[in-house]
């Protein structure tokens, strides 16, 4: 589409959003937060439960409107979804009633294209992603990591050039989730797409992107950009490396710094314990 | 039967005596229940008006068959159409009231409303605005069977995740087309739960519209029976209403199980009314 | 249920008057209904047999005002003892039930079934067997909203989290402890809704009664009224026994808003 165009690929300047604006219970869930994702990039938003990174990547998608501030995504500033743009969530969100290929199908079904044209397509994702011979699974035959193959199949399959990710992986088991890591490790090094994250846990941020913005809950913005330094392609064994473990501790010990000061002192190791227990 | 499993669901697996148990256990009990009542009719010599003996009512169907069987007719049919045109009714309002916050804030606490009220006690009304007869009953049964579809069918019509909404919100699909694909889908066991408690309403409403109004129907018989002190007559009636309900019930049950397998195996909803 | 319905999508309006619409909207729709109401009445010369108009209607119940809560009464009487019985009845065989797998086997089906019959064509038996008076129509109506009772408490005594109940055995607690501190707090929910569907049904019960075999209550003076065609009268009385229907039903919603609080509002 444009990715022709040069500059960023996603541009956001000053946002910020009030929920309940006006009222005595006006809520701050993200407060002037400013970033730039260069088209290519894949860029995760670490942060504890709450701290708004949810609804700042539902306005890069032009799902939530902006409070105040601006979001422009491939030169365009956003006022509404758009079809360049491919969200995941947390839940697979794939309809009962559909077969695996059917459920990637849908966006194609949704934009009123052909669906034969895109029946190969969908083929080889299911089968890049390990699931030929699923292909006709209802979803509640399928266990928790297979639906989300299926959900990041339909994601790719109508070819957005910005994928956007909120915790996709938050629901399913450890073991499930570092294979949905290491997948979309895989897929990543096959396509070319701008990729904004949004995660809780430190050892996915940093193993998946090529930069961490770290949130916090209270003031709900940005306080650390980090490059992570590790060349493409990666594997699960990085977790392994001594570089990739300071960046970890360096990237808890900004969290639990934030928290010091928003917090009571005792809840605190709450986001290392969650990390612990990976 | 959705709610057959939730009680019973405490063991899991059922073996063999299980299932055995599960079926003869209450057709032991029906069945001993009806020689109970014979041998105590018979004993006690209870006067047939009072109670006849399971024997009787037996004996009143078999030789009084092709009038019953006249007398069904209207009754099954008044049945049908009621609940239909009340589906078909009550499933378009919901959807109006989906579609346009105006309507709805307008309209549905007048329906919640209406739920509370004993809707039945408008029959006589019906009677003065459309006479003595067919159309009185269909229009009371309608009226009936026509809330719990609409209420049912409106929850279930903002049921659908959030989530899933979201993700048509982000490929730009319209409000029909996300209506059509996820909205209604996700609706449909919510409109059977409601559909099964409108065909049971509609067979209330035909039989109260034929007990006041009707020359004709079960009702009526029931009603003219209990009038001349047949009462083995009476009970023979509702032996037949008793199989037209579980008839037409199972009917919407079978058409809901199809429906609930496209579906893809999740549990039917109970109790939304 | 309402709540969910109404979340839908608002369109954007003022914050005080988007807060304001769903209380404005309802009142307005009725107001409106009944200003039709009464000028097609007017306008298009509806005899008043047919149609009379609102004012008709108030001015009709306004006058039969005495008689009219004469009349009420009897009905409200019936239908609260029915609700009693059906309540009492209900709850005893749901917890027989669920603590007999005997019973639950024998039972249980059978009940299902009467759920799926219409149960009102039985109740010519009833005067049949009871007479005119009023004990054959709290009999009925007690028949058929018992049924509801039954079925939603025995889904709420087995819907209880297994879990904890898990943990009550490992503390040894005795059956009756674990069902008052545990079994019965989560059934509430269930129960409440079997009643609050008792109660309609109550009403419904002693008005077919009354339809078919009573000298007096709202049900006789509707059938009555209307077979005289003094439809005023009619629309006065179904105002009233309206009124009776709410009033109940928001008797056992404030018991249900009550009991929730003691048990911390679940």
């Amino acid at each position: 589409m444009s990715t022709a165009k040069v500059g960023p690929s996603i541009e956001a300047s000053g946002v910020s959003k009030v929920y309940r604006a006006g009222t005595a219970a006006a809520v701050e869930a993200v407060s002037t937060v400013s970033f730039t994702v260069q088209p290519g990039q894949f860029v995760a938003i670490l942060g504890p439960s709450g701290c708004g990174k949810s609804t700042l990547l539902m306005m890069v998608g032009g799902l939530e409107p902006v409070s105040s501030g601006r979001i422009v995504v491939e030169g365009e500033p956003m006022n509404g979804p758009r079809t360049s743009i491919g969200v995941m969530f947390q839940d697979s969100t794939l309809l009962p009633w559909k077969s695996a290929l059917d459920n990637v199908l849908f966006p194609v079904r949704v934009l009123k294209r052909s669906i034969a044209d895109y029946r190969e397509t969908a083929h080889n994702l299911l089968q890049e992603v390990g699931l030929n011979g699923f292909e006709h699974k209802r979803p509640h035959e399928l266990s928790g990591g297979m639906r989300q193959r299926v959900a990041i199949c339909r994601t790719l399959v109508y070819d957005p050039d910005v994928l956007l990710m909120d915790e996709p992986f938050s629901a399913l088991d450890a073991i499930s989730r570092d294979e949905m890591n290491e997948l979309l490790l895989d897929l990543w090094q096959q396509f070319t797409k701008t990729a904004l994250f949004v995660t809780h846990s430190i050892r996915e941020a940093v193993l998946l992107a090529d930069r961490v913005l770290v949130m916090t809950r209270r003031p709900a913005t940005i306080v650390e950009d980090l490059i992570v330094p590790f060349a493409r392609p990666r594997s699960l064994a990085l977790g392994e490396n001594r570089e990739f473990n300071e960046i970890c501790r360096h990237l808890r010990e900004r969290i639990e710094e934030s928290h010091a000061r928003s917090r009571a002192p005792r809840t605190g190791i709450i986001a290392g314990r969650r990390e612990s227990a990976r | 039967m959705a709610l057959l499993d939730t009680v019973s669901g405490a063991d899991e697996s059922i073996p063999n005596g299980r299932i055995l148990r599960l079926v003869l256990l209450p057709v032991g009990f029906a069945a001993a229940t009806i020689a109970l009542w014979q041998i105590t009719c018979q004993m006690l010599s209870v006067p047939p008006v009072l109670l006849p003996p399971p024997f009787a009512v037996w004996t009143v169907l078999r030789d009084n068959f092709a009038i019953l069987f006249d007398e069904t007719l209207p009754t099954l049919s008044e049945s049908i159409l009621s609940f239909a045109i009340a589906s078909v009714l009550g499933v378009a309002i919901a959807v109006a009231l989906t579609f346009s916050a105006w309507i709805r804030e307008a309209l549905y606490p007048g329906i919640v409303v209406f739920q509370l009220i004993p809707k039945i006690a408008l029959a006589p009304l019906f009677i003065v605005w459309l006479g003595v007869g067919e159309t009185t009953s269909v229009v009371v049964a309608v009226f009936i069977a026509f809330f719990p579809i609409v209420v049912s069918t409106a929850t279930g019509l903002v049921s659908a995740k959030p989530e899933v909404l979201r993700l048509c919100e982000s490929l730009t699909a319209s409000e029909w087309q996300a209506f059509r694909m996820v909205r209604f889908p996700y609706a449909l066991p919510y409109i059977f739960a409601g559909m099964k408690v409108g065909v049971t309403m509609a067979m209330i409403g035909v039989v109260v519209g034929e007990f006041i109004t009707a020359q004709r129907g079960l009702g009526y018989v029931i009603m003219f029976a209990a009038g001349a002190s047949e009462t083995a007559t009476v009970l023979a009636a509702i032996v037949l209403l008793c199989i037209i309900g579980l008839g037409l019930y199972g009917i919407v049950g079978i058409a809901e199980l199809l429906v609930l397998r496209w579906f893809g195996g999740e549990a039917p909803i109970s109790g939304v009314i | 249920m309402p709540a969910v319905v109404r979340q839908g999508i608002v369109p954007a309006l003022g914050p005080n008057l988007r807060r304001a619409r769903p209380i404005i909207l309802p009142i307005a729709t009725t107001a409106a209904a009944l200003l039709l109401w009464q000028l097609a009445a007017v306008q298009l010369h509806i005899p008043t047999v047919l149609l009379p108009t609102p004012i008709e209607v108030a001015r009709e119940m306004w006058r039969a005002f005495p008689i009219l809560m004469d009349q009420t009464w009897p009905t409200a009487l019936d239908t609260l003892l029915a609700f009693a019985a059906a309540a009492v009845l209900g709850i005893g065989l749901a917890i027989v039930i669920t603590y007999s797998p005997l019973m639950r086997d024998t039972l249980y089906p059978n009940l299902v079934f009467f759920q799926l019959v219409p149960k009102v064509a039985l109740a010519p038996l009833f005067v049949i067997w009871l007479g005119f008076g009023s004990p054959a129509r709290v009999a009925f109506a007690t028949f058929i909203s018992f049924f509801p009772v039954v079925i939603s408490g025995a889904v709420g005594f087995a819907g209880t989290d297994q879990a904890v109940l898990r943990l009550c055995r490992s503390l040894t607690a005795s059956e009756w402890r674990s069902f008052l501190l545990v079994r019965f707090p989560f059934a509430l929910p269930a129960i409440f809704s079997g009643l609050k569907v008792a109660m309609t049904m109550a009403v419904v019960g002693v008005i077919i009664g009354e339809f078919i075999s009573s000298q007096a209550g709202l049900g006789h003076y509707i059938m009555n009224a209307g077979s005289r065609l003094e439809t005023a009268d009619v629309f006065a009385a179904l105002g009233a026994l309206s009124v009776l229907g709410i009033v109940l039903y928001g008797a056992v919603a404030l018991a249900e808003f009550g009991v929730r609080r003691v048990y911390g509002r679940r």
